[in-house]
């Protein structure tokens, strides 16, 4: 199964400018490589501050721009991997034992279940589920399901 | 550049055993055919519902697991795209062109990614290539191209 492990951000990480604190970064890297040889690391990265974002409002048939930054920084994505584990246990164990990315204070880090093609099967069809698969696996680097 | 492309959750995503609108399955199909195309999409994947999902509250050194369901579906992600394009006015007019569900409001946030690079103020020239080598390995990593 495949979780997304989405990463909360913090006022601090939505600073203008703000990169993350070096020995963290080296931290998170440790963990990471932990992860690769574990073989539960499918990918990860990092994003910047909503100051370099944009939101696209949709209602009824237009469409609205909002620039970043925004405000409720507990509401916006720091970062996020993608984590290849036989249970959602499994990913929380995997979860609990990361670094703390903000050790001054308190953070949350969401684990979701990402879909898997063949999950549509109620609704689509044998051959557009592996039209839909095949798609996917000419992405440049797609993560799938081992 | 690289952006990761957010679609917010809504109500009607969360409900248990949600599957989306075969119509509009078939919709995002076709533009993500055409985002294929034009070598823009990196990768991308839907969510469950957040009842399959779980929280992990981190303060100091305490790990507090919290079960889903998560309430505030607009605050939740639905799904995603990792996108390669030329600057954020090139996401935003792909975005535009995003189908969306009919008769509900919906959300795209759009976020630009940081290239293991951008470290260089912090991190050494050798720390940073060490980084790229590392996610070189994974087993599908998107790179900036």
């Amino acid at each position: 199964m495949r979780f997304m492990v989405i990463v909360k951000s913090t006022p601090e990480i939505e600073k203008e400018c703000a990169l993350p604190d070096p020995e963290l970064l080296l931290e998170m890297g440790k963990y990471n490589e932990e992860l690769m040889k574990a073989g539960v690391l499918l990918a990860c990265d990092g994003l910047q501050p909503s100051s370099k974002g944009a939101r696209v409002k949709f209602s009824g048939g237009s469409s609205t721009v909002i620039d970043g930054p925004f405000t409720e920084a507990k509401e916006l994505i720091a970062g996020f991997s993608i984590l290849q584990a036989k249970s959602l246990e499994e990913a929380i164990e995997w979860v609990k034992r990361s670094p703390n990315c903000n050790p001054g204070v308190d953070s949350e880090v969401e684990i979701r279940q990402v879909f898997e093609m063949e999950e549509f099967a109620p609704i689509l069809t044998e051959e557009q589920i592996q039209h839909k698969v095949a798609k996917r696996a000419e992405l440049p680097l797609q993560t799938a399901n081992k | 550049m690289r952006f990761m492309v957010i679609v917010k959750s809504s109500p009607e995503n969360e409900k248990e055993g949600f599957r989306p609108d075969p119509q509009l399955l078939a919709e995002m199909g076709k533009f993500n055919e055409e985002l294929i195309k034009a070598g823009v999409v990196l990768a991308m994947d839907g969510l469950h519902p957040s009842r399959k999902g779980a929280r992990v509250k981190f303060s100091g050194t305490h790990r507090t697991v919290i079960d889903g369901p998560f309430t505030e579906a607009k605050e939740l992600i639905a799904g995603f795209w990792l996108w390669q394009v030329k600057s954020l006015e090139e996401a935003i007019e792909w975005v535009k062109r995003c189908p969306h569900p009919h008769g509900s409001d919906s959300e795209i946030e759009i976020r630009q990614v940081f290239e293991m690079e951008d470290f260089a103020p912090v991190l050494s020239e050798e720390q940073i290539q060490h980084k790229v080598a590392k996610r070189a390995e994974l087993p599908l990593q998107t790179a900036n191209k």
